[in-house]
């Protein structure tokens, strides 16, 4: 009996939550498609399914936001912060985490980083913005590479926790076996360390796909703006057409969402073991 | 073996050098630029979103003239916090097209400009609109860091097939404008369409007022100190109150562009903002019939200006790299030619000598705008920093939201105040 | 606790110094520089002198810094309450044999890999355009109007961040669930615990240093929220909901304010670490309790 109604409760749980995810997650990505694809004196009936789909809205968008151009400079941004985060982190991480017993030097790093997580980067902004004029680093190029600095805090944090359970005795073995920081390093550690890359990677590439207002305040030429950027910066010349505007959100948003659709366990995956791991 | 830590230094090495090697490629790109036929690319910043797509289209019709200069028109949303963020970043854009208002002060003061007084055209343009330049500029005498282009014009615009209908007369008076708005909310038509959810939009009603309410020397007595808002702009408070109940409802929730919309589509009689909304009317309902009249706050019909200043000026930036080829484009832009194009778009007036602004749908206002029968923008002369739409936006709302009267006006100027003098001190 | 002293290899040095170099002169200096500016009245150009504190005497009485304040912890609380809240909620909902499991699980993490930005403009829409009607219908006042024109505007943000982040505390909930053995429950089953005594008793302390993470985590996010209200409300109607990040990039740009605001934004530092380190020590020490 009482298998019966856990039976029962688990359907009306599974009702309930199916409500909610297309009532409330899923009903705003319909109403983008729909409005994406109406035209302008469609929009009365706003839910309704379009009744001539117009793929006119997206070449326009295509040509208005220079798509292209912004999806070039955001997949290159995310692509090479993506791969230099993970190259350059874990070596830190992993030096950090093996000598802090032994050296008040990288244990001192390790609190210098791991503090640096509660500077709001509002609080760097300013200066920042400065700074980055200076250096000419207020490009695509260079925001990448801030990426990868500013990354560096948390992702030391999220290394060396997994670094930690990965057992000293295998540095010590290598070591007999005469290889030196570097080799231990590529050769043993990094190929262990894959689930964790798989978590940071994917953290790094959220972070830097959909990131606004670094962009805001420190790519201001039109060639060298991020998709999402170009969003908030042709707000204004979308005016009434909202066919337009949405055509083009939707077209920011497909290529992570294409991805999430395809790698949608691994990087469900990915984030949990991260978490775990803490 | 040595390999491997060999590559793991190139890759650091790499890391380090990729922005350098960035921004050194960008150097090369624009720093030669001597010599005319080299390929020049400049940007055209505007901090009207209205005005971008004529911008483009004149910038291109320069590039066919001038094909090695290649320019690209920006103009983002919130444009005066990005203008200062890149000024911040000694960043500044080519070329400005802006408001002669507290933004371009402070560009101004800040040294960043160039002084075009000396191009040909400066002689070219009506001193009137120079004056305005001159007033708004610190420190800098007959200078002139901005080259006004076209002027607008604040008011009523209102919807002409509406009028005809209810045999309405274009008011003259206040009171007159009181009874012609009970008069339309009585046979069921919404007087006004008011687009307060975009901050910027609860400035109009107060722009026009206040020049036609606001004691002779305010300006510069309340700069001194000498006045208060409290003291002085009751009546603007009252007035501004007084109108929001022929409202449509929901005023506060309608953005400029679905308002545009609306108003284009017939759903209000007036709408109380200015002639650079026109263009988006048009966008809608190409064939709206559209005019605008001076707004009449006082019952001294002789004081109720027509609120113009300077809508677009443009500047060129004293560290640009292309500054002789920004030059080129200005003087482009200042041929009647082009002006006439420009305003025939966008329902402008223009600044340049000569020319004309004959469409219909503003010539209720060309008479005044022609006798000088003008005021500028109060808040052009307001410090940078003094957010009143952010202010004005408040009192609306607390009246949409059925604050005391009164109160809401005592509050509202009290504010004013402070946070004008909270800006006032540098 | 013996020390080992043993030398550490210069390779090890070598994998740190670079990057640690970078990092100072990227992150930390442009901190420093924002705490010495914070001294000045420095316009980001031209000249500048030393004011002392000045620019801190003035923030507190500053109205619209004080208000920001306010708004900005008053929204992270309610931000972190209800997102931790339904977070939780879905994730026990999620952590069952029930069918479909993987599906839901993957549309309720959704919102996480979709832009702030484009989210919020998406959501502008449906305030302005789609939810008046249907309030009108219902004949509910507060709802027959544009909601982000109004007082309740903050709630239309609340409402955004809220459904934007409930996915990534979700999916930690629910890794901190399967991590706790399906015995227990049974065994609890038999002593005849059920619901909250259940969740009080067994659930909560086996997942609480995934609530501490999460704690931690909300609270410092939300309380550097902007790109809602950027996408939303632009800190409007008035002010009502410029939060602190807001202020600083609306301000601070502003010739006259470069270095007041970055006093503001020192303020913000310390308010951010004092709130992180009271909450890791109280909830540790729960934790501790708990365990």
């Amino acid at each position: 009996m009482i298998r019966h109604r856990r039976k029962e409760t688990l359907r009306v749980r599974t009702l309930v939550l199916s409500v909610l995810a297309v009532g409330l997650i899923l009903f705003p990505l319909y109403l983008t498609i729909v409005i994406a694809l109406k035209e302008p004196s469609d929009m009365v009936q706003v839910l309704s399914w379009p009744k001539n789909i117009r793929w006119q809205n997206f070449a326009d968008a295509w040509n208005m936001v220079q798509y292209p151009q912004k999806f070039t400079n955001t997949f290159l941004i995310t692509i090479f912060a993506l791969i230099f985060t993970i190259l350059t982190n874990s070596i830190v991480a992993y030096a950090i985490s093996r000598n802090r017993k032994k050296s008040r030097f990288f244990n001192v790093m390790y609190y210098y980083l791991i503090s640096a997580m509660f500077i709001p980067f509002a609080v760097i902004m300013l200066p920042l913005v400065k700074l980055a004029s200076i250096l000419q680093i207020d490009n695509i190029a260079g925001i990448t590479f801030l990426y990868v600095v500013f990354g560096l805090p948390m992702n030391t944090f999220l290394y060396s926790g997994y670094i930690k359970s990965i057992p000293e005795s295998l540095d010590e073995a290598a070591t007999i076996d005469g290889a030196n920081p570097w080799q231990i390093f590529t050769k043993v550690i990094f190929p262990l360390l894959t689930p964790m890359n798989a978590t940071i990677a994917i953290f790094t590439f959220m972070w830097t796909w959909n990131d606004f207002l670094m962009p805001l305040v420190l790519l201001s030429k039109p060639t060298q703006q991020t998709l999402q950027l170009s969003q908030y910066v042709f707000q204004g010349q979308f005016s009434t057409d909202y066919n337009l505007a949405f055509a083009s959100y939707l077209m920011a948003l497909l290529p992570i969402m294409l991805f999430y659709l395809f790698g949608q366990k691994w990087i469900i995956g990915g984030i949990t073991k991260g978490a775990v791991k803490q | 073996m040595k390999f491997k830590q060999a590559m793991v230094l190139t890759m650091a090495a790499a890391m380090i050098a990729v922005p350098l090697s960035g921004c050194s490629g960008e150097n090369s790109a624009s720093g030669s630029t001597g010599d005319s036929t080299a390929p020049v690319s400049l940007e055209l910043f505007s901090t009207k979103s209205e005005n971008s797509e004529i911008l483009k289209s004149l910038a291109a019709d320069f590039h066919t003239k001038n094909p090695s200069v290649t320019i690209t028109v920006t103009s983002p949303q919130d444009a005066g916090t990005v203008l200062k963020t890149r000024l911040t970043k000694n960043d500044l854009p080519d070329v400005l097209s802006m408001g002669g208002d507290a933004t371009f002060t402070e560009l101004q003061s800040a040294g960043v400009l160039e002084d075009l007084s000396k191009e040909s055209y400066a002689s070219n343009i009506q001193d009137s609109y120079k004056e305005m330049v001159y007033d708004v500029q610190k420190d800098a005498g007959k200078a002139l860091y901005g080259v006004p282009y076209a002027t607008n014009a604040s008011g009523v615009l209102y919807n002409e097939e509406i009028f005809k209908q209810e045999g309405a007369e274009v008011p003259t008076t206040w009171d007159d404008f009181m009874a012609l708005c009970k008069k339309l909310k009585n046979d069921g038509i919404t007087p006004f369409e008011l687009t307060f959810n975009d901050s910027w939009c609860t400035l109009p009603p107060w722009n026009s007022m206040a020049p036609d309410l606001q004691p002779e020397n305010f300006t510069d007595d309340r700069l001194a100190g000498k006045t208060t808002f409290a003291a002085t702009h009751q009546e603007v408070a009252k007035k501004y109150l007084a109108l929001l109940p022929f409202a449509q409802e929901d005023y506060m929730g309608t953005t400029y562009a679905d308002g545009n919309k609306a108003f284009a589509e017939g759903n209000a009689a007036m709408m109380i903002n200015g002639n650079w909304a026109i263009s988006e009317f048009k966008k809608v309902n190409p064939d709206f019939n559209v005019n605008l009249f001076a707004f009449p706050a006082s019952n001294d019909s002789s004081k109720n200006y027509v609120t113009s200043g300077v809508d677009v000026l443009f500047a060129v930036s004293a560290e640009s790299p292309n500054k002789e080829a920004a030059k080129q484009f200005v003087s482009f832009m200042m041929e009647k030619e082009t002006a006439e194009k420009y305003i025939t778009d966008q329902f402008a007036f223009s600044a340049v000598e000569g020319v004309e602004q004959e469409d219909e749908t503003v010539a209720g206002v060309k008479k005044d705008i022609a006798n000088g029968k003008v005021a500028n923008f109060p808040d052009h002369y307001y410090p940078s920093g003094f957010d009143l739409a952010a202010l004005a936006q408040e009192f609306a709302k607390n009246a949409a939201e059925g604050k005391d009267a009164e109160q809401n006006i005592t509050d509202f100027l009290k504010q004013c105040d402070e946070k004008y003098d909270a800006v006032n001190v540098s | 606790m013996k020390k080992k002293n043993r030398r550490v290899a210069s390779a090890f040095y070598f994998m740190v110094i670079p990057m640690a170099l970078l990092f100072f002169t990227l992150h930390t200096l442009p901190f420093l520089q924002g705490v010495f500016y914070s001294f000045t009245n420095w316009k980001g150009y031209g000249k500048w002198a030393v004011v002392g504190l000045r620019n801190y005497i003035h923030i507190f009485s500053d109205p619209d810094i004080v208000q920001a304040y306010g708004f900005t912890f008053y929204f992270a609380l309610f931000a972190t309450i209800l997102v931790n809240l339904f977070s939780l909620l879905l994730a026990m909902g999620l952590n069952a044999r029930i069918k479909l499991k993987s599906t839901l699980r993957a549309i309720f993490f959704l919102p996480y890999i979709l832009g702030n930005l484009i989210v919020g403009f998406v959501f502008k829409f449906i305030f302005a355009n789609l939810l008046p009607p249907i309030g009108k219908a219902l004949g509910i006042a507060s709802l027959s109007v544009n909601i982000l024109g109004t007082d309740n505007a903050w709630l239309g943000v609340l409402f955004v961040t809220v459904w934007q982040s409930i996915a990534f505390n979700m999916l930690i909930y629910l890794s901190g669930l399967q991590t706790i053995d399906h015995d227990l429950y049974e065994a609890a089953d038999l002593d005849g615990a059920t619901g909250w005594s259940r969740f009080k008793n067994i659930t909560f302390p086996l997942i609480a240093p995934f609530f501490t993470i999460n704690m931690v985590l909300c609270v410092k996010n939300f309380l550097m929220t902007f790109d809602q209200v950027m996408a939303m409300t632009g800190g409007g109607p008035g002010t009502a909901t410029t939060t602190v990040s807001v202020l600083i990039y609306k301000r601070g740009f502003h010739g006259a304010q470069f270095a007041y605001q970055s006093a503001d934004a020192v303020l913000l530092f310390l308010i951010i670490v004092a709130i992180s380190l009271f909450q890791l020590f109280v909830l540790e020490k729960r934790e501790a309790k708990l365990a």
